[in-house]
C-alpha cells in the first residue's frame, strides 16, 4: 500500500495544473461555437482523448495520467470538453468493435468535435429493460431503413451523429436480434424534438426515425452483436472520472462552508450551530471516502485490473451520495437553496453534475438524474446482488419467453 | 498509488484468518464469557509466537517494526472472529511506551509485551465520559515520592487482565501520562459488563494513586499531542475491527440468503433482500476504502492524517452499525436467537463504536478543521 502519487505523476500533474491555469477562459463559454473552441484548444495542447491510443489520435495515457487530467480541469474549474458521449463512448466503440474504414472516417472528427454524437438507446418502452427496444433497422439492398423513437436522449439537438441501437431480428431472443449502427442525425428521415428536463433546461430530448437511412458501412460488428457491443461500451464511462467528481463536490462544499459563516440562524453564524455542524462534518466524511474509494478504482485500473461488475458499486455509491450531499446542502441554505437565478453574492454559483455551472437550486435538481440514468440504482443493487454477490436471480415473467 | 496490499501484508492477512479460523471459533468465546479474565492465555501466548504482540514495536525490543496498515488487518480478522482479548489495549499502550518511554520504560515493557509476557492498556475517556485529551480531568500532583494521582477513568479497555495501565492526568505543567500498575494502593477496578461480553471494560478510580518520578511518559505536561495520537491510532484500529465484524456479518447474510427458502425461492431472489446485501456490501466496501486510507495516512504521517482518522471512525461506525443490523434482520427470527452467532459480530461492532470517540464526537473534529 502506497497512496502517494508517483514522482512522474506529480511532475504531470504540475504540468497539467500550469497548462489549465493559464489557458482555463475567465468566462464560461456559451455558445456552441465558443465551447468548441475551448475544446480545440484542450486538444491542440494534448488533454482531450487521454485514454484513446495513439494511434487514432488520443494520448494513450496511464488510467492515472487521465484521472489527473480530469481532476485538474475540476481542480481549475474549466469548462467540460463537448461531445463527451463521442469521446467517452461512441469512439471506444469504434476501437474495440469498429472496422479499420468506420476508424478512419469518424475517429479523429469525434476527438477534435468536427462531428457531435449523441446516444439512441432508450425508447419509451425500453429504459431499465433496453434489451426489449423496438426501433426496427431493415435491410433495403445496399442500406438499412430504420423505423422508431428514442428518447432521453441527450445532446440529442446538437448532435450530428447517433449511436444506434436497433432490432433488425424479431425472431430470435430479445438480446440476440439487435445491432449497433452509426447514424446520420442530419437527414430528413430523423427529427429531433427537446424535451424540458425537471431542471427547466432541455439537455434531452426525443428522436423520431421515419423511414432514416443507416449505410450499410455504417454497422458496427456483425448483425445481431448489438446488444454484446452495448454491455462492453456502458463500462467505458466508468473510472477515470471518479477523482475529478469529488473535486467539483469539494470545491462545492467549500462555498458551502462560506455560507454558513454569512447565513445566520437564532441570532449565529449558522457554522456555530452544532446541528448544521454535525451536516457539515457528515458531508465531508461521505466525501472523503468517496475519494478513498476512486483512488482504490484507481489503483486496481493502474494495474490492468478491470472492475467489472464491482464498477456499479462505485456508480451506486456516488449517485446515492450526491443526493444526499444535496438535500443537505439545502437543509443547511434554507431559502437560498431555492434560487436559479445567481446573484452577485459569491456562494449562490455552484458545479452542477452536469459539468455545467448553476446554481445550488439546479445542482440539486440534477442530483436526481444521477439515480436514474446510466443503469438506475435499482439496477445497479440487482447487478451487484446477481453478480458480485452471486444472490440468485429473480423470477422474472420475460426469462421464460427468451 | 498503490491501494492494494503487498505479498507480505496478504500473506498476513492469510495466516490470521487461518489462525482465528482454527482457534478463536464462537464457541472459544462463548466459553469465556464466564470466565472472569475473559481471554485465553493459550492463544495469547500463541499470538506472541506469531509475532503479533511485536507487530509495531522496534526490531531492538522483539518486534517487527511494521506499522498501522498491518496493525488494522490484523484487528480487521480480529473483528471477523469477534476475537476476546487484550490485543488493541496493550498495542496502544505499548505504542505510548515506544513513542514516548525512557530507555528503562521501554526496556522494562517493550520486550515483555512482545513475547507475551505482559499485557496493558490505556484510559483514554475521562471522568465525565469525554474523550477530548485537553478536557481531562484526572488531577496530577506532586509528592515527595513522585506523584499522587486522582480521578475517574470509565470504560478502560481490558484494565483488569493488565500489568501497566497508562493514564493521562492533569498537573500544573499540563497533561501527562503516567505508567501505573494495577496492584499501586488507591487503585480501584470495578468491572462494567457492557452487551459484548467479549469485550472487557473496567472502571478504573484513582484515589491518591501515588507513582515514582519515573512513571512519567516523557517530561511532565508534554503528553497532550501523544495521547491525541492514540486516540487516533484507537479510532482507525476500531474501525478496522469494525469493518471486521461488518464483512463478518455480509457474508452470513449472503450465505443464507442463497440457502434459506420461503414462497418457494431462497430469500435472495427477492429484491427486497438482495437489494439490502448489495447496500451493505456497498457500506463495507467504502469502509475498507476509510480504514485503510486513514491507517496508511498514520504510518505515511500524511497531512490529512488526522483527519482520515476521524472520517474512518465516523463512517465505519454508522456503516458497521447499519450493516451488522441488517444482516439480522436478513436472517428473520434465527438471527435475534442467543445461540446463533451473529450477534457475536453486532454487539462487537457496537460496543466499538462508543470507543475513541463516536462518529458525532468525530464529525465535530471534522467540522471545525473544514470550516477553521
Ligand atoms: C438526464 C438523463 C439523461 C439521459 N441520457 C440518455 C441518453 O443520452 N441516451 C439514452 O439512450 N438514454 C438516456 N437516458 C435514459 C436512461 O438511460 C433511462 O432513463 C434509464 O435507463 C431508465 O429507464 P426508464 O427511464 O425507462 O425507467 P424505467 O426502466 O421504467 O424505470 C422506472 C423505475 O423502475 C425501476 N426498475 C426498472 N426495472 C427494474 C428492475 N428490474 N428491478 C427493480 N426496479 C426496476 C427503475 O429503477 C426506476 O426506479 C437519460 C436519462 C436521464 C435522466
Amino acid at each position: 500500500m502506497d497512496l502517494n502519487y508517483s514522482p512522474e505523476d506529480l511532475a504531470f500533474r504540475d504540468q497539467t495544473r500550469r497548462w489549465f491555469a493559464a489557458n482555463t477562459p475567465a468566462h464560461e463559454p456559451r455558445t456552441l461555437d465558443e465551447r468548441r473552441a475551448w475544446h480545440r484548444r484542450m486538444y491542440d495542447a494534448g488533454y482531450v482523448g487521454m485514454g484513446w491510443p495513439k494511434e487514432y489520435g488520443g494520448q494513450s495515457a496511464t488510467p492515472m495520467q487521465q484521472a489527473i487530467v480530469a481532476d485538474e480541469m475540476a481542480h481549475a474549474g474549466a469548462p467540460p470538453t463537448i461531445n463527451g458521449l463521442g469521446i467517452g463512448i461512441v469512439g471506444p466503440t469504434i476501437i474495440v468493435h469498429g472496422a479499420e474504414a468506420q476508424k478512419q472516417r469518424y475517429l479523429r472528427k469525434i476527438l477534435m468535435a468536427d462531428e457531435l454524437w449523441c446516444q439512441l438507446y432508450s425508447e419509451p418502452n425500453a429504459g431499465s429493460d433496453l434489451a426489449s427496444l423496438k426501433t426496427r433497422a431493415e435491410d433495403a439492398g445496399d442500406h438499412f431503413v430504420v423505423n422508431g423513437q428514442k428518447i432521453w436522449t441527450s445532446g440529442g439537438v446538437i448532435a450530428d451523429w447517433g449511436l444506434l441501437l436497433a432490432r433488425t431480428d424479431s425472431k430470435v431472443a430479445k438480446h440476440k436480434g439487435i445491432s449497433c449502427f452509426l447514424l446520420s442525425m442530419r437527414q430528413p428521415g430523423v427529427e429531433v424534438r427537446p424535451l424540458r428536463q425537471i431542471t427547466g433546461s432541455s439537455q434531452f430530448s426525443e428522436v423520431f426515425m421515419t423511414g432514416a437511412r443507416a449505410e450499410k458501412a455504417d454497422l458496427i460488428g456483425r448483425l445481431g452483436q448489438g446488444w454484446e457491443i452495448a454491455q462492453t461500451t456502458l463500462s467505458y464511462e466508468r473510472g477515470g472520472n471518479s477523482l475529478a467528481r469529488v473535486t467539483r463536490y469539494a470545491s462545492a462544499f467549500y462555498q458551502l462552508v462560506r455560507a454558513t459563516k454569512e447565513l445566520r440562524r437564532q441570532g449565529r453564524p449558522l457554522v456555530e450551530d452544532p446541528v448544521v455542524r454535525m451536516k457539515i462534518g457528515r458531508i465531508w466524511t461521505e466525501l472523503e471516502v468517496q475519494r478513498y474509494a476512486a483512488l482504490r478504482v484507481l489503483s486496481a485500473l493502474t494495474k490492468g485490473e478491470s472492475p467489472g461488475a464491482a464498477s456499479s458499486i462505485t456508480k451506486l455509491s456516488y449517485s446515492e451520495f450526491e443526493k444526499r450531499y444535496h438535500e443537505i446542502a439545502q437543509e443547511i441554505l434554507g431559502p437560498w437553496g431555492q434560487v436559479t437565478v445567481a446573484g452577485p453574492d459569491e456562494f449562490s454559483e455552484v458545479e452542477t453534475s452536469s459539468g455545467e455551472p448553476g446554481t445550488w437550486a439546479q445542482a440539486f435538481l440534477w442530483s436526481r438524474a444521477g439515480t436514474i440514468y446510466a443503469g438506475s440504482s435499482e439496477v445497479q443493487k440487482n447487478v451487484i446482488g446477481e453478480r458480485v454477490l452471486g444472490l440468485p436471480k429473480e423470477a422474472r415473467a420475460d426469462r421464460a419467453k427468451v | 498509488m498503490d491501494f492494494s496490499f503487498t505479498s507480505d501484508q496478504q500473506l498476513l492477512r492469510n495466516s490470521a484468518r487461518a489462525f482465528l479460523d482454527e482457534r478463536c471459533k464462537p464457541a472459544l468465546a462463548r466459553a469465556l464469557w464466564d470466565d472472569p479474565r475473559g481471554e485465553s492465555e493459550a492463544m495469547w501466548k500463541d499470538m506472541a509466537q506469531l509475532g503479533w504482540l511485536g507487530l509495531a514495536l522496534p526490531e531492538a525490543f522483539g518486534g517487527a517494526d511494521l506499522g498501522m496498515v498491518e496493525t488494522a488487518l490484523l484487528l480487521e480478522e480480529m473483528g471477523r472472529a469477534a476475537y476476546p482479548g487484550p490485543y488493541f489495549s496493550t498495542v496502544l499502550a505499548a505504542t505510548a511506551i515506544v513513542e514516548l518511554g525512557s530507555e528503562a520504560q521501554k526496556r522494562r515493557w517493550l520486550a515483555a509485551i512482545a513475547a507475551g509476557a505482559a499485557r496493558g492498556t490505556v484510559a483514554l475517556l475521562d471522568g465525565a465520559m469525554d474523550w477530548t485529551p485537553a478536557a481531562v480531568a484526572t488531577k496530577a500532583e506532586r509528592t515527595a515520592a513522585g506523584w499522587s494521582l486522582t480521578g475517574t477513568k470509565p470504560f478502560v479497555p481490558w484494565a483488569h487482565v493488565a500489568d501497566v495501565l497508562a493514564v493521562p492526568a492533569r498537573s500544573s505543567e499540563g497533561l501527562s501520562l503516567f505508567l501505573v500498575e494495577p496492584s499501586t494502593p488507591g487503585l480501584t477496578l470495578s468491572p462494567v459488563t457492557g452487551m459484548d461480553l467479549s469485550m472487557r471494560w473496567t472502571n478504573v478510580t484513582l484515589d491518591g494513586v501515588t507513582v515514582p518520578d519515573d512513571a512519567v511518559l516523557g517530561a511532565p505536561g508534554q503528553a497532550l499531542p501523544l495521547v491525541e495520537g492514540l486516540l487516533r491510532i484507537g479510532a482507525v484500529g476500531a474501525a478496522a475491527e469494525m469493518l471486521g465484524a461488518a464483512r463478518r456479518c455480509l457474508d452470513m447474510a449472503v450465505a443464507y440468503a442463497k440457502v434459506r427458502e420461503q414462497f418457494g425461492q431462497p430469500i435472495g431472489s427477492f429484491q427486497a433482500i438482495r437489494h439490502k446485501c448489495a447496500e451493505m456490501l456497498l457500506e463495507v466496501e467504502n469502509s475498507h476504502a476509510a480504514t485503510y486510507y486513514a491507517a496508511w495516512a498514520l504510518d505515511a504521517e500524511a497531512a490529512d492524517a488526522e483527519m482520515a482518522a476521524s472520517i474512518a471512525k465516523a463512517y465505519v461506525g454508522d456503516a458497521a452499525r447499519r450493516v451488522c443490523g441488517e444482516a439480522i434482520q436478513v436472517h428473520g427470527g434465527i438471527g435475534f436467537t442467543w445461540e446463533y452467532d451473529l450477534h457475536l459480530y453486532f454487539k462487537r461492532a457496537k460496543a466499538l463504536e462508543v470507543m475513541y470517540g463516536d462518529a458525532d464526537w468525530h464529525r465535530e473534529l471534522i467540522a471545525r478543521r473544514v470550516t477553521a
